[in-house]
């Protein structure tokens, strides 16, 4: 990772971590920890951005002295603050590669602190995967950005603090050379901004959110990267964002590292598969869907570890985190079918009139958010295929010429 | 093949991919096919100068490894050789080099592992028999206890190299335990009946062994109490097997897309089109998995890892479908010049189907992790 011989080894790092560890994470079996605490507990002590740098609130070490700390965290069954990994697995890295000095003291050191928590503004109501069409309009006057229109599938919009939205500045423009991002406050009911939470597929209160802009006014330093630059911010988002959840980002924060030592961890427990196809007497029937969960729980994690390996000395490019993503999200919900498939009738089934959720049959019905969210399986494979192997790009109808022209084109088909 | 290899490794790796790739290129390897053996014995015992025969040879008898990790040593020349699907009976000769090192007596290993090195004599395993299975309990051929003798009964088939072999190791049952016997081809009542493969240049045969009386001294380990020696054998074949599938797939993917970007269709490449971008794109998730579960195989083998079976039928399940299933998806792309003699996809197709059926199939494999957490043997 880094050439300096100065830092402390990762050994040394280890051995501490290891005693601090035991001696204040609480353990997942113990009461929950409220998350922003939990954050706070690890700033105050050193281990909140282990690879960020210390000028910004970080902790100016490395990816394997973070890989360190979150396998003992998982060896140890310790909790930590899962749901900041967009905060900091995702929008503080790409605060760090795209904001000014000024942008990344103002929001970098309370975000590692837990005290202002960030999710992401990029999908929208007509789609997800073509981020770069964007039709949020962000328009300047004077000190003041004013945005309008929508955003949707933003997990957590409504707890969170700040949103980092990519919005379009310069309709006149080709579609990526239009478009800009800014730092959106989510918190106090801001002028010009609703929030809603769309129901999930369990019938729950969602977990993700739309949000709708009404000339909402934000400060021009909230621009995050110059004005009409939003594109390569968006890109250095989308490489952070594959790296943590491939589960080898700048912040993964340990729930990929379950299950203990080098080879061992897994994301996938085969366990609760096992005992329903013992329980219904199927195991003959289903053995090859257990193979498989148990063949996905073994080569994932080694998978990315690799990946992480070849990121460090060099031999991979960036967009290798695809690869992780796409087997990983692929496994989650071949797991979620088995399951669904050995558990039967009684994962479908229960007495009382009460609505239970906790089953394999309610979990199957959100089994295709791993291959949506967090880019689709097809563009991963896009990405893969384009940018790994340099196959040739899709030709598209959308490039070099103005964003509006784009609009009007629409209509031909 | 590890991403992190060593000065020595990667220089090993440098020099064998370019003696394969001068001694026995693809045209070579046709020619092979007209040939009984399928290799050359002058031709071994120069990749044995090379190194090839002595990662497991203990340092005492001339051999070492290059980084003291045998198994991720031998990894290198067998995902090379995937590449060019060559020729030669590394994995038989190494298998049985490692079991003699590991379990050997200084005797039997003064007397086998000199010719090994050099290349002049050739050993390999017989394991399977009729059934083509590679598991403890489909072992029938017997290995009596005689006196000072051990006698052997049974017949031993899919022994590769059997027809050029000098020596084989022989996994025999004495009573509810296995016995491994080191046996000289020229024993009498050895016979051995020569077999060819879909494979252009691996051969494999028959063994029947008709009262062959050794003495015990013959015996490698303990009688009834190879159990274990046996399973830590298929550990490594079934990562040599793995890296070799690795070389094969990677291969494969990498001259079809050659192909794919310039054969051009409705006036595009046609790997241009997404149908195929796809399962491309899906091909590289799994060859990266089979490179690290490989990887990890190899290293389990060299720590004596605890987890080393589940790893070794996880590799064999995992990276013996994709590498098959990739081959098989590279002739649809090539088209129909890809189910042709002249197209050299179905080199790379014929020992993808061999590696995926020997030591185990993917399917008997699964069999055992549905079961078993534990894994192979």
């Amino acid at each position: 990772m880094t050439g300096t011989t100065d830092i402390e080894s990762v050994e040394t790092f280890r051995a501490r971590s290891k005693a601090w560890i035991e001696a204040n994470l609480p353990l997942l079996s113990e009461p929950w920890v409220e998350t922003r605490e939990l954050q706070r507990l690890l700033f105050d002590n050193g281990y909140a951005g282990i690879s960020y740098p210390k000028e910004y609130g970080g902790a100016g070490l490395t990816i394997e002295h973070q890989k360190a700390f979150y396998d003992i965290v998982a060896e140890q069954d310790r909790q930590v603050p899962s749901e900041l990994m967009v905060s900091i697995g995702i929008i503080g890295p790409t605060i760090l590669d795209n904001g000014s000095q000024e942008l990344k003291q103002r929001f970098l050191p309370p975000l590692l602190r837990g005290d202002e928590v960030w999710m992401q503004l990029l999908s929208e109501p007509r789609g997800g995967s073509d981020m770069a069409g964007t039709t949020c309009r962000l328009k300047r006057d004077g000190d003041t950005y004013f945005l309008n229109g929508s955003k949707m599938w933003s997990s957590g919009a409504y707890h969170a603090d700040y949103g980092l939205c990519l919005c379009r500045s310069d309709w006149d423009a080709p579609k990526h050379r239009g478009l800009s991002t800014i730092a959106v406050p989510l918190q106090g009911n801001p002028p010009g901004l609703t929030i809603e939470r769309t129901r999930a597929v369990s019938g729950e209160a969602g977990h993700f959110c739309e949000e709708f802009f009404d000339d909402m006014p934000l400060p021009a330093d909230n621009l995050i990267g110059e004005e009409n630059a939003g594109w390569s911010v968006a890109q250095s988002l989308l490489f952070h964002e594959r790296n943590a959840v491939g589960g080898i980002g700048m912040g993964y924060l340990g729930g990929w590292r379950r299950g203990g030592g080098a080879g061992a961890f897994t994301g996938i427990d085969v366990g609760p598969l096992r005992e329903a196809a013992e329980r219904r007497g199927v195991g003959g029937a289903v053995g090859t869907m257990i193979a498989d969960a148990v063949i996905s729980s073994v080569v994932d994690p080694l998978t990315s570890d690799r990946i992480t390996l070849g990121l460090q000395l060099g031999t991979h490019k960036g967009h290798r985190g695809s690869l992780s993503k796409l087997q990983s999200s692929l496994s989650l919900h071949g797991v979620a079918r088995a399951a669904l498939a050995i558990e039967g009738a009684a994962a479908l089934v229960w007495d009382g009139d009460d609505v239970q959720l906790d089953n394999a049959g309610t979990s199957w019905l959100a089994a295709r958010g791993s291959t949506i969210a967090g880019g689709t399986s097809e563009m991963q494979r896009n990405t893969i295929s384009e940018r790994l192997l340099g196959l040739p790009r899709e030709p598209a109808f959308d490039r070099d010429i103005p964003f509006n022209e784009v609009l009007r084109n629409l209509g031909k088909f | 093949m590890r991403l992190d290899l060593t000065e020595d490794q990667e220089f090993f790796r440098a020099t064998t991919r370019k003696f394969l790739e001068s001694e026995v290129p693809l045209a070579t390897v046709r020619s092979l096919y007209d040939t009984v053996d399928g290799f050359d014995r002058t031709w071994w015992q120069q990749a044995a100068e090379l190194g090839w025969t002595s990662l497991f040879v203990p340092e005492s008898l001339g051999g070492g490894s290059l980084s003291g990790a045998p198994a991720t040593d031998a990894v290198i020349v067998a995902e090379e050789m995937g590449r060019l699907v060559s020729p030669g009976p590394f994995l038989a000769v190494n298998v049985v080099a490692a079991a003699l090192a590991w379990f050997g007596s200084d005797a039997q290993q003064a007397q086998v592992l000199a010719g090994v090195l050099s290349g002049e004599s050739i050993a390999t395993w017989a394991f399977a028999e009729l059934d083509g299975r590679w598991d403890a309990a489909s072992v029938v051929t017997t290995a009596g206890l005689d006196g000072d003798s051990v006698v052997l009964d049974g017949v031993k088939a899919y022994v590769e190299a059997a027809g050029v072999a000098d020596w084989f190791l022989v996994t025999a049952r004495t009573g509810e335990g296995l016995t491994q016997v080191l046996v000289p081809a020229d024993a009498p009542g050895v016979t051995v009946t020569r077999g060819r493969s879909i494979d252009m240049t691996r051969r494999f045969g028959k063994v029947a062994l008709s009262q062959v009386r050794l003495p015990a001294s013959a015996i490698v380990g303990k009688a009834g109490t190879a159990g274990p020696a046996v399973e830590r054998q298929l550990h490594l074949a079934l990562a040599l097997q793995s890296a070799e599938m690795v070389g094969v797939a990677e291969r494969t993917l990498e001259f079809t897309l050659e192909y794919g970007r310039e054969r051009f269709a409705f006036g595009r490449p046609i790997v241009s089109y997404q149908a195929l971008k796809h399962r491309i794109a899906d091909m590289a998730v799994t060859i990266e998995g089979s490179k690290a579960v490989t990887d990890a195989l190899a290293t389990a083998i060299d720590t004596d890892d605890p987890k080393v079976a589940l790893l070794a039928s996880v590799a064999k399940a995992y990276v013996g479908e994709h590498c098959l299933d990739i081959v098989d998806d590279c002739v649809q792309i090539t088209g129909g010049i890809g189910v042709t003699w002249e197209h050299d996809v179905h080199l790379y197709n014929r020992r993808a189907a061999v590696d995926r059926a020997m030591y185990g199939s993917p399917e008997e494999h699964k069999a055992l992790l549905a079961t078993n957490t534990e894994g192979a043997a």
